[in-house]
């Protein structure tokens, strides 16, 4: 170290736009994921046993066209969704836990992003890497199955792309905030993750224990309610003993409850109102 | 002026002005009536721990918001256009804050892009704030491996990478050794030489004596002082200390006498030593032929030269 004798000089580029900054922070994770051994091995590893055996069974299997029942059902798979938890909290888990360790947050708040731009990035990224798992694989056997179908309905077939594309971003968007909000609510990865796994197994868990009573309780199981939730974005029926209203309120207490927790912890114990 | 203004500074331009400003985090009331007026330059931010510097910062930076009063940051309000301020200022928190996974030349690119820069223009500025500030081949280290004055140096770094306005430093040379706490004045120095503004909070008094042009000094969540540093500094100019040593007796009637013929500011005495502040009103020879005609012995007799840290002590002691 040690100072040369140069003098301070001045910038004078264009400044991008604000609203725009987030996608920083979002490249950032991605980034920072990609380069991570442990993520690359899950995604393969995940991705062969998820989705490159659907990919090959559906598209060689003689079938007319694309059908929304026979992609709600192999994304409704129950190792699709463990993988998925199991993304979700490795992902999440040091998104916001390390940037409390290391008080980070303050150089990303105190910039021209402040605190919604700083977890809109955040989120955005989680669901950017998250994706790579829950959007893009399906999109693949979607489009490999509609290559291969012999009917000539392509229009009803990229409807169901579309539909698939939708279901994607929302299995994503429904478990990222509570990865989120598990690593604001420490300043340790390890705990973060192990926190969000059980946040989603216990949910399972008390939701199997109670469902003898009611078939009610099958709503607190996150993975149900990814299922029917998905039965909707495929235009699908419903099934009489699903509640509905049971159905919208968990999908809402999934996402925005999640994320103000989040926006609650940092404006509260960081920036100090 | 707010509340102890010891000189109006010659109509200069100021970058930020509160006026009346309070902030409460429940019951404690963290600004209290707080008004300043920062002019360009290098102007030093004390106060004791908990007077209120960080709330002001924050306050002026749009991340807590004030009950009642008017800032001005440049002409433009906290509330309303707190984008447009934030993109003006860069921001060195106390603490350290840096993300340990990142290279200290992927950090400031990082900040660079998240205030406004375009990847292709954040690289080679990051490389140029870093050469600036001193960081050479360590900047391809992740930052978790630096050193206390290294931390320093990029938390410098990534506060002047979009080349702020303004630029608010907490404690800049904390936990440095001296010749990185004589570095960093440096740098603080040419960053001011390029028409900015910087705001220092710190508790090392001799550091901002130094480079600082401006003194605010807080306290109780008020600005107790403040002025021109060399105004504060200067108000000793018209008083001489006198330390004297002599038998009990005598030195109470040569104070006595002193009093009579001199203006006399103060007198305290410690470990036999009385030492006295005087107005500087004539020559010294017959206070020297008074000193000898009552037996005490002038152990010294010059100007009382008032520092940073005695006007600070002052300041905080007389506003309490």
């Amino acid at each position: 170290m040690g100072l040369d004798p140069i003098g301070y000089k001045p910038w004078s580029g264009e400044r991008t736009e604000h609203g725009r900054r987030f996608l920083v922070v979002a490249e950032s994770i991605l980034r920072h994921k990609l380069r991570a051994k442990w993520f690359l091995a899950l995604l393969v590893i995940g991705t062969f046993l998820v989705h490159i055996m659907p990919l090959f069974i559906f598209s060689l299997i003689p079938h007319q066209g694309l059908e929304a029942e026979v992609m709600r059902n192999y994304m409704g798979d129950g190792l699709y969704f463990i993988f998925e938890v199991i993304l979700v909290a490795l992902v999440c888990s040091d998104l916001i836990s390390e940037d409390l360790r290391s008080n980070s947050f303050i150089l990303y708040v105190s910039r021209a992003m402040g605190v919604k731009g700083y977890l809109l990035g955040k989120w955005t990224g989680a669901m950017i890497t998250i994706g790579l798992f829950t959007l893009l694989p399906p999109l693949a056997v979607a489009i490999a199955i509609t290559a291969t179908q012999s009917g000539s309905d392509y229009l009803g077939s990229l409807a169901v792309i579309g539909q698939t594309l939708l279901a994607g971003a929302w299995s994503a968007a429904m478990l990222v905030p509570a990865g989120l909000a598990v690593s604001s609510l420490t300043r340790k990865k390890t705990y973060a993750s192990v926190g969000t796994f059980m946040f989603f197994f216990g949910m399972m868990i008390v939701a199997g224990i109670f469902s003898g009573l009611s078939q009610d309780w099958s709503m607190l199981n996150p993975s149900e309610v990814l299922y029917q939730s998905h039965t909707v974005l495929y235009g699908l029926e419903l099934s009489e003993s699903v509640n509905r209203y049971l159905l919208g309120a968990m999908a809402f207490l999934l996402t925005v409850p999640p994320m103000a927790l989040v926006y609650y912890r940092i404006m509260r114990k960081e920036v100090g109102k | 002026m707010g509340n102890g203004d010891f000189s109006k500074d010659g109509g200069a331009e100021h970058t930020i002005t509160a006026r009346d400003v309070v902030v409460r985090f429940g019951n404690i009331l963290a600004l209290d009536n707080f008004s300043v007026e920062v002019p360009n330059g290098i102007v030093g931010l004390l106060g004791p721990n908990g007077a209120g510097k960080s709330t002001f910062i924050k306050t002026v930076l749009g991340l807590v918001s004030y009950d009642s009063g008017d800032v001005r940051i440049s002409g433009m309000d906290p509330r309303t256009d707190v984008m447009a301020i934030r993109d003006r200022v860069g921001y060195m928190p106390e603490h350290d804050c840096l993300v340990d996974t990142m290279t200290g030349l992927e950090l400031v690119t990082y900040f660079g892009r998240l205030s406004g820069m375009t990847k292709e223009d954040s690289i080679p500025r990051s490389h140029e704030v870093l050469d600036f500030v001193g960081l050479g081949e360590e900047r391809y280290r992740p930052t978790a491996t630096y050193s206390t004055g290294m931390k320093q140096r990029v938390k410098l770094a990534q506060a002047i990478v979009h080349d702020p306005e303004i630029l608010f430093l907490d404690e800049p040379t904390n936990g440095m050794d001296p010749l990185g706490r004589e570095e960093m004045l440096e740098l603080i120095s040419r960053i001011a030489a390029s028409n900015k503004s910087l705001l220092i909070s710190s508790h090392i008094l001799q550091d901002m004596e130094k480079v600082c042009q401006h003194v605010i000094i807080i306290n109780g969540g008020r600005a107790i002082t403040q002025g021109p540093m060399s105004v504060l500094l200067d108000q000793g100019r018209d008083r001489k200390r006198l330390q004297v040593r002599g038998d009990p007796k005598a030195l109470l009637a040569f104070t006595d006498q002193l009093r009579k013929v001199r203006e006399v500011i103060s007198v305290s005495e410690e470990f036999g030593q009385m030492t006295i502040i005087l107005v500087n009103g004539g020559p010294s020879a017959p206070l020297l032929d008074m000193a000898k005609l009552h037996g005490v012995q002038v152990r010294s007799y010059a100007p009382d030269k008032l520092t940073l840290e005695g006007a600070f002590i002052r300041s905080v002691t007389e506003g309490a």
